[in-house]
């Protein structure tokens, strides 16, 4: 079995890896992304996670741990595994916020279109998670992750079928760094 | 209201409503409709994607 950490790019994967990392699952990343200004605990990502489209021969390394995969490369996961996803969603204002202070210019769709495209991507790649036989979802608000941690790190811990530490996993939530709140 | 009117032929119409009847749906007008807003959808879902796809090339998060 895989944990597939997904969901838009800051809509709080990091902080949910960090979490499973803390409570004691394995993981799967490198150190091919740094720890910046936008992200200071780590991304712990897999660089090669970026290239699924065009390769999943690594996948295999993925067994058994955690390894994040932003959804619009969900699509390319192969069949052979099993796969519990913990799909973060987030407000999608302080998404889009959070996404155009990284970029450093903004993406080629403006704010009102780019929400509705994030919105129809959500909802195809939801109801795609739902036909395949060897995926499970459990979606993670990211403002539950904050508000009511351990709650939600028992949730998570149960839908992987593992015993994590829920203390750690809780203590991995710093409340200082959710800077993007919707006003 | 409203309500533009498209005009096709004869034979695609006998073909629809033999498929509609076939298919259980009570009208000709209801299943072009379900196809077409089925087919918008499909249409619009991609660019989204295609969209989406962008933005998270520029954020680093695809190739």
């Amino acid at each position: 079995m895989i944990a597939i950490v997904s969901g838009l790019p800051r809509s709080g994967t990091s902080l949910m890896m960090q979490m499973l990392q803390a409570g004691g699952h394995p993981i799967l990343c490198d150190d091919q992304r740094a720890a910046d200004e936008h992200n200071p605990r780590g991304y712990l990502e897999y660089d090669k996670v970026r290239r699924l489209r065009s390769d999943n021969t690594w996948l295999a390394e993925a067994d058994g741990k955690a390894v994040k995969v932003v959804s619009l490369l969900l699509y390319h996961l192969p069949a052979g595994f099993e796969y519990r996803i913990l799909f973060v969603r987030r407000d999608l204002d302080e998404v889009m916020r959070s996404q155009e202070r990284m970029l450093a210019t903004r993406g080629t769709a403006d704010g009102a279109e780019m929400r509705v495209h994030f919105e129809r991507h959500l909802q195809s790649v939801k109801e795609w998670i739902g036909r395949q036989p060897t995926m499970h979802i459990h979606e993670v608000n990211y403002t539950d992750l904050l508000d009511q941690a351990e709650t939600s790190a028992r949730a998570v811990a149960a839908f992987l079928g593992r015993e994590l530490d829920i203390d750690r996993m809780t203590a991995a939530v710093d409340r200082n760094l959710y800077r993007q709140r919707k006003a | 209201m409203f309500e533009p009117k498209v005009k096709i032929e004869r034979s695609l119409y006998d073909s629809l409503k033999r498929a509609a009847s076939a298919a259980g749906y009570s009208s000709v007008d209801e299943f072009i409709i379900h196809i077409l807003e089925k087919t918008v959808a499909e249409i619009e879902t991609a660019q989204s994607e295609e969209e989406v796809r962008k933005r998270l090339q520029g954020l680093g998060y695809v190739e």
